[in-house]
């Protein structure tokens, strides 16, 4: 009798498991991950440009000149001229990162209350092909279309630059430090010296590591195949299994570099320039360097695009883009900033590092646009190499 | 059954004992000797030095200077669980996390004594606890965990077992069942227990000699009755029950009685009970020795003879009433008499002589003051 | 009257919502990512099909460092029961008008952030700093060795950042001890050792137990120890869930290792506390 009862208890209890677990999974797809791709015509916004003279823009943190005493800077010069107020802030650290603050609003038609934003190339490629970014009137930029540097016409992913304006661009090379070791020239001395066994770092940042890589595998970033991305891949895989590697890092790289943790590592050009540190040394490797812009991007439903555009202009006038660069130390991309540096700084007229030469442009590598299953792999493979 | 019965008994002797903490003295040196076999008492209010002494036995306190002694043994410095002594500590210390079984077994399972499941079943009999083996202590009662404490110490069979004021957390009721139970055990082991307490009629009930304590010295020592009968000091007339203590100066001291003038009363006092000799002093009587009859009636009571008392107070007590004399010098003065019945109850206002018999009475010099020990107890 | 009837139920709402808010919504959630279709993708979006096959594949593929976050975990919980039992004994016990004080030291590294501690430790375990020379000159390490991107430095580092959560707990159940305990067992010719073995330390249980399981817990779910004081062969499944989440954006093999996860400590947490038993935790 007693038993009976426990187990009709026992039985009891189970079905309601079972019923609980069987709503349970019945939930679940409530909680599945919508498609994100927009369509940018439909998705817009009425410009308020002409009444609001307002423009909300997100960078990334000390990448512009600041008002200092004496010293007007180019945003507030943008200010007295336009009559536009700027809602400046710098909250882009990471492509990643800002990518997850704004999915949700931009992939479902949101706004995300902001005009403009700073993004890195593939990113920004990214969120074209989604259908997440307004594309520019060419009549309101004519600066951009006439003083973007050739070299950064005709990406792959906007050819025209009808989405993106380049803000500023760095090189990916090799630091070393040379008060502990001597002088490292090429990526692969990177991966295989034997006095660097265990005291290099290379950066998380997939295309910039796997982009060096793939040069020193002979390889072109910017247009690669899938078999060199597998050498690529196995190389540096080797490199790690051998303890060549010590860590996979972001921006945390240059203290180790000073601190000799690491006596060599991967590294980006404005990084050792602002570490102020006269040990360390940028390299441009033997293979090449990959370079990198961070674009300036309108999302949809910006309210004030037409000021968005009126500053993009106006940051591609090249006395504006010199004073810029003066201050910020990477690659300008506006033509005729070199000819307006002799105003600005005359000591910074030849420096490479702002200014590359034809030569040296040549050996500037892009990595090539990749679609959305693509990343999924190469990452997935990166990701594998790096982690786990 | 005799717990003892593997071990002769030794007495424990405390020579000069002292113990000082940073800032007072609790214990100056302390001279005791405690027989072998015997119920004694430590008696003093809180502060007096008792525990201080008590922990000094067990080990768990280091002494200043002076000896402790188990026969010809010194255990001064001896480790606590070297020591053949054991404690029944206030508010009982039972490990929460053992069962009644296993905490009266933890003595003997550290000694790696065999047999002990026996032993303890023994023990737990003689305490009455046998059926609630299997509990945990918080779910006993206070008279029950006062039990276990016993029976985990005793199960020991210390040479001597202290007891820290082992009945303080129970109610009186049941305070008074354990000090019977508490002797009985104790006759029937015959263990020396050192029994620590601030309750006088606790110390008197079950101790065959008590030392009363005060500022961290012994102020008398002695059987209850002994005691109370005969107290040498102010201290010990008030703390163990209650004393008339009546100024006066000796006028002669010849042979074996003291004479004493009393506000004018001459009163003669045994010499074995005069601890003055000389100058002034009090004059002592217990309050139950003092008896009253209306002014001019006989009092069957020859020698002490005082007149001019007025009733001031009366309270019936049922087996007894006690009253209030005022005397003629204003002091007041306790009385309590047996309501056997052979006079009414006397009402207040009424006149009264009062007397006493002489050999009831005690001298205590004039320099000890007049209220040392009054209410100290509560 | 009838309408007291439910009071109970409705005081209750407030900790129902907050549960269902912070706790069974995320949890459906997390639950729904792991049975997302592999092929999805964060721009496409997810659909939940019940891919049970992700739990196959993120142990196939992910076994190591899950392995391994548990072996460290475990270490790490081990090396701060010791450390973290000295430490609240002394403060419990020994440390007199200081315990306060000491307490506060305790919970010291906390008014500054996880992040900046760890990378302080970085600063220390540094292959030119004083830790490693002095090791050096010790002959503890060789000439050639490091202390940082070593397991040791990761260990070391969940050591340091969790030994609080270890201490507490330890603290508050010895200080709950009642002195007159350990005399008793002193009393009851339990030599100090033995009376520690037999009173002091079964009376700490709760304290072991909750320090135990507030130190493992989360050490073995953590990611900034080994990301920041251990190389890629140090990686912890912390590490490996943030990379498919954040980098490569696979959301059905990070959900499934996540719940995977889980999984492991609930079954590990219920183990133990069915062994070391609870009846007893007054």
């Amino acid at each position: 009798m007693v038993n009976a009862r426990l187990s009709r208890r026992a039985a009891l209890r189970g079905g309601a498991g079972v019923l609980l677990g069987g709503a349970s999974l019945g939930v679940l797809p409530l909680f599945g991950s919508p498609d994100r791709k927009q369509d940018p015509d439909s998705c817009r916004a009425r410009d308020l440009s002409a009444s609001q003279k307002r423009l909300v823009v997100s960078n990334w943190p000390a990448y512009i000149d600041e008002d200092d005493d004496g010293y007007v800077s180019t945003l507030t010069e943008f200010e007295q001229r336009t009559g536009i107020k700027v809602d400046y802030t710098a909250d882009v650290n990471d492509n990643l990162e800002f990518f997850a603050k704004v999915v949700n609003q931009l992939g479902s038609c949101q706004p995300s209350k902001r005009d403009m934003f700073m993004l890195t190339d593939w990113m920004a490629a990214r969120m074209i092909q989604v259908g997440w970014l307004q594309p520019l009137d060419r009549t309101k930029v004519p600066n951009l279309h006439a003083n973007l540097i050739d070299s950064l016409k005709g990406v792959g992913w906007d050819p025209d630059r009808t989405y993106s304006a380049p803000w500023q661009s760095g090189l990916s090379g090799i630091a070393y430090n040379k008060s502990k070791v001597k002088e490292v020239r090429s990526f692969e001395e990177l991966l295989s010296r034997p006095d660097l066994k265990g005291r290099i770092s290379l950066l998380t940042e997939m295309r910039d590591t796997m982009g060096l890589t793939l040069l020193s595998q002979g390889a072109d970033p910017s247009d690669f195949s899938g078999d060199e991305w597998d050498d690529a891949i196995d190389r540096l895989r080797k490199a790690r299994s051998d303890g060549q590697i010590r860590a996979f890092t972001g921006n945390e790289y240059i203290q180790d570099l000073s601190a000799g943790n690491i006596l060599a590592c991967e590294a980006w050009s404005g990084d050792v320039a602002a570490a102020e540190d006269e040990n360390l040394v940028f390299v441009s490797p033997e293979e090449g360097t990959m370079i990198w812009s961070d674009n300036m991007l309108v999302p949809n439903l910006a309210t004030h695009q037409g000021n968005a555009e009126k500053w993009i202009d106006y940051y591609y006038e090249p006395e504006v883009a010199a004073k810029l660069a003066a201050y910020v130390w990477y690659i300008c991309p506006v033509k005729g900033a070199q000819e307006a540096m002799e105003k600005v700084d005359p000591t910074l007229v030849d420096n490479e590092l702002i200014f590359p030469t034809a030569e040296s442009l040549k050996t500037m590598h892009s990595f090539m646009a990749l679609e959305e299953f693509q990343i999924r792999a190469y990452e997935g493979d990166f990701a594998d190499v790096i982690g786990g | 059954m005799s717990l003892a019965a593997d071990r002769a008994s030794r007495s424990l002797r405390l020579t000069a004992l002292t113990k000082e903490f940073a800032t007072f003295t609790a214990v100056r040196s302390l001279d005791l000797e405690v027989p072998a076999g015997s119920f004694f008492a430590l008696l003093g209010p809180s502060g007096c030095g008792k525990t201080t002494t008590l922990r000094m036995v067990a080990g768990l306190e280091v002494p200043t200077s002076g000896s402790i002694h188990l026969g010809d043994d010194e255990i001064t410095y001896e480790k606590p669980y070297r020591r053949p002594v054991n404690t029944v500590f206030q508010n009982y210390a039972l490990f929460p996390h053992l069962d009644i079984h296993e905490n009266v077994a933890f003595g003997l399972r550290r000694r790696k004594v065999k047999d002990v499941d026996r032993q303890v079943k023994e023990m737990l009999a003689l305490v009455e606890l046998e059926s609630q083996a299997k509990k945990k202590p918080p779910q006993m009662s206070g008279g029950q965990q006062q039990r276990v404490a016993l029976a985990r110490a005793l199960i020991n069979r210390p040479e001597v077992l202290l007891l820290d004021e082992p009945l303080g957390a129970l109610d009186l009721k049941l305070r008074r069942a354990m000090q019977i139970e508490l002797k009985r055990i104790q006759t029937e082991v015959g263990l020396t227990f050192v029994h620590v307490t601030h309750d006088q009629e606790e110390a008197m009930t079950m101790a065959d000699t008590i030392a009363v304590m005060n500022g961290g010295v012994i102020e008398q020592m002695g059987s209850p009755a002994e005691l109370y009968e005969n107290p040498r000091t102010t201290f010990v007339a008030n703390f163990l029950g209650q004393s008339n203590l009546i100024a006066g100066s000796v006028a002669s001291a010849e042979g074996d009685v003291v004479r004493v003038d009393m506000h004018g009363n001459q009163v003669s006092i045994p010499a074995e009970r005069a601890h003055a000799r000389s100058g002034e002093g009090w004059v002592g009587i217990r309050p139950e020795k003092v008896l009253l009859a209306p002014a001019g009636e006989p009092i069957d009571a020859p020698g002490n003879h005082l007149t001019g008392g007025i009733v001031t107070d009366v309270s019936f007590v049922g087996v007894s009433t006690q009253y209030l004399v005022q005397m003629p010098w204003g002091q007041e003065l306790m009385a309590f008499e047996q309501n056997t019945g052979r006079r009414a109850v006397l009402a207040k206002g009424t006149k009264v002589d009062v007397s006493w018999r002489p050999e009831f009475s005690f001298l205590l010099p004039a320099s000890q003051d007049v209220n040392a020990g009054v209410l100290e107890e509560a | 009257m009838r309408r007291g009837r439910f009071t109970g139920y409705w005081l209750m709402l407030p900790a129902a919502l907050w549960l269902a808010l912070f706790f069974v919504i995320p949890f459906y959630s997390l639950l729904a990512t792991s049975l997302y279709d592999p092929e999805g993708s964060v721009l496409t979006g997810y659909d939940v099909t019940y891919h049970f096959a992700n739990f196959v594949d993120a142990l196939d593929d992910f076994w190591e460092p899950l392995l391994r976050s548990l072996w460290y975990a475990a270490v790490a919980t081990a090396i701060c029961l010791v450390l973290g039992y000295v430490l609240a004994y002394a403060i419990a016990f020994k440390a007199g008008r200081w315990s306060s004080l000491l307490l506060v030291l305790v919970i010291a590294p906390f008014f500054t952030s996880f992040l900046i501690r760890t990378l302080s430790w970085k600063l220390i375990l540094a292959d030119d700093g004083f830790v490693v020379d002095t090791l050096q000159f010790l002959h503890v390490l060789g000439d050639d060795s490091r202390l940082l991107a070593t397991p040791v430095a990761v260990i070391a580092g969940l050591v340091y950042n969790f030994l609080p959560f270890m201490v507490l707990p330890l603290y508050a159940s010895l200080e709950k001890i009642d002195g007159r305990l350990i005399e008793a067992a002193g009393d009851l010719y339990a030599s100090p050792s033995r009376g520690f073995l037999k009173v002091t330390l079964p009376l700490s249980k709760p304290g072991v137990i909750a320090g135990t399981l507030l130190t493992f817990i989360p050490a073995a779910g953590d990611y900034i120890n080994a990301s920041l004081l251990g190389s890629p062969n140090q990686r912890m499944v912390g590490n490996v869930i943030q990379n498919l989440f954040t980098s490569t954006g696979d959301y059905a093999a990070a959900g499934a290792l996540s719940v995977i996860l889980m999984a492991i400590i609930v079954a590990m947490v219920m183990v133990y506390i069915r062994t070391a038993g609870t009846e007893e935790l007054v």
